[in-house]
């Protein structure tokens, strides 16, 4: 379920971590559903355990994890960390966006038009 | 917790390990890198209690190694070109390491070579390298050792081995805080296993540290200006010192040392047209360090 890019950049850590995050935010890890154990998702991967652990740590800073005992990790019931993650994110999206539609001299008219397009299910035009 | 303090080995006139101090922890992988001849296996063969160190002390978990067989009961080590005795075969090398090894787990060694199809009774001389490699691994990871040395051990192996043998040390380090020590050339396979990473050259260490901490403090930095700007208007200050400068028309690509925040902070400053860090591959990060301490990275790495 979760799956390293050995090829990607970022450390495995960043990886798990958004790779959590983006389960989360889709609905495929439920608030409540578990998260694999330490143990089994480093073996598994094959990767250092106590990578797996600093990415759960950060999870768990974040909010968007909790750890219960007797049932290791599992996904924070308050989702709102979550969501305010997802946010920041949309926001650091969209800035992208409006500045590379800024560098094509585009208006702002013209930049909603195209995200009500979008909206609409007309946005696949390529 | 493994303790070198000065630890030097010398062959004649020729210093392989020179005054080396260095600190191993439990339950993380050390891992360890260095040109051909950098002292890498002279320092295993001496954790392992296989060679004398000549000066300096080494202690595994408080307690000597050299003689000490309690101490070399808890240790593995699986060398380069791995040994065996004539006529040997898998079964026979899972006799010979279970007489020293008190905690060797016969059924875990048949197990593990059976998942990896090795014929328990054939002899090792009609094995192929890799496939001698694996016998020695096994042996490693059935013996439920505590320290775990590792020469160029991943480098004999394929791919689908080299997985499956991660797999094993990373529950071995779960369950019983395994502490596996890896020498390698492989800057990119220890990237992402090693929790620490010391740099030895022409014996001795370079440098230490969390491979975390290095990747903190030292980024890429790829910035652009509307107009062209020099070194100089980087100049360094607390938290900021560019290593590398390069200028391409109004592009600056640097690397520079400092947190995310404070490299940020000071290109922002400069109110540039765009500004990215990059994350710097653990190569990357050894070719700045080593620059810096007027090491040719060449030398030591190829």
């Amino acid at each position: 379920m979760i799956a390293i890019d050995f090829s990607d950049k970022r450390p495995i850590n960043e990886q798990i971590i958004a790779k959590v995050i983006d389960l989360a935010a889709k609905g495929f890890l439920p608030p409540g559903s578990p998260l694999p154990s330490v143990r089994s998702l480093a073996t598994e991967l094959s990767i250092n355990p106590n990578t797996v652990q600093k990415a759960y740590a950060e999870l768990e800073r974040l909010g968007v994890i909790v750890s219960v005992r007797g049932r290791g990790s599992i996904i924070a019931e308050n989702n709102e960390p979550l969501r305010n993650i997802q946010v920041e994110k949309l926001h650091a999206g969209l800035r992208e966006a409006v500045e590379a539609a800024r560098h094509l001299g585009m208006s702002c008219d013209e930049v909603c038009g195209e995200i009500r397009d979008i909206f609409d299910g007309g946005g696949d035009r390529k | 917790m493994i303790k070198t303090e000065k630890l030097t080995k010398r062959f004649g006139d020729c210093t392989a390990v020179n005054a080396v101090s260095t600190e191993m922890h439990e339950g993380a992988v050390f891992g360890l890198i260095g040109s051909n001849g950098a002292g890498k296996s002279t320092f295993l063969r001496m954790l392992a209690g296989v060679l004398k160190p000549d000066s300096g002390t080494l202690s595994i978990d408080g307690e000597d190694v050299w003689e000490n067989p309690t101490v070399k009961s808890r240790c593995f080590f699986i060398p380069d070109e791995p040994y065996f005795f004539k006529n040997a075969t898998p079964e026979t090398v899972k006799d010979f390491y279970a007489i020293f090894y008190p905690k060797f787990d016969r059924a875990q060694f048949d197990k593990i070579i059976s998942v990896f199809e090795l014929p328990p009774k054939k002899r090792l001389s009609e094995f192929s390298k890799g496939m001698r490699k694996q016998i020695m691994i096994i042996a490693a990871v059935a013996s439920n050792c505590d320290y775990l040395f590792c020469d160029e051990t991943f480098d004999g192996l394929d791919p689908v081995a080299r997985q499956a043998v991660k797999g094993i040390f990373a529950a071995g380090m779960v369950d019983r805080k395994l502490t596996p020590v890896i020498a390698s050339h492989n800057l990119r396979e220890l990237e992402d296993i090693c929790d620490r990473i010391g740099l030895l050259h022409k014996g001795g260490i370079l440098f230490e540290q969390e491979l975390d901490a290095m990747k903190l403090g030292i980024h890429k930095v790829q910035c652009a200006f509307s107009s062209p700007k020099t070194k100089a208007d980087f100049s360094d200050a607390a938290g900021f010192e560019v290593i590398k400068f390069t200028a391409r028309g109004v592009v600056v690509t640097m690397t520079v040392k400092g947190t995310r925040e404070s490299v940020l902070e000071r290109v922002n400053g400069l109110a540039p047209l765009f500004a990215e860090l990059l994350p710097l591959s653990l190569e990357e990060i050894f070719i700045s360090e080593t620059e810096v301490c007027g090491y040719d990275i060449k030398d030591i790495l190829f």
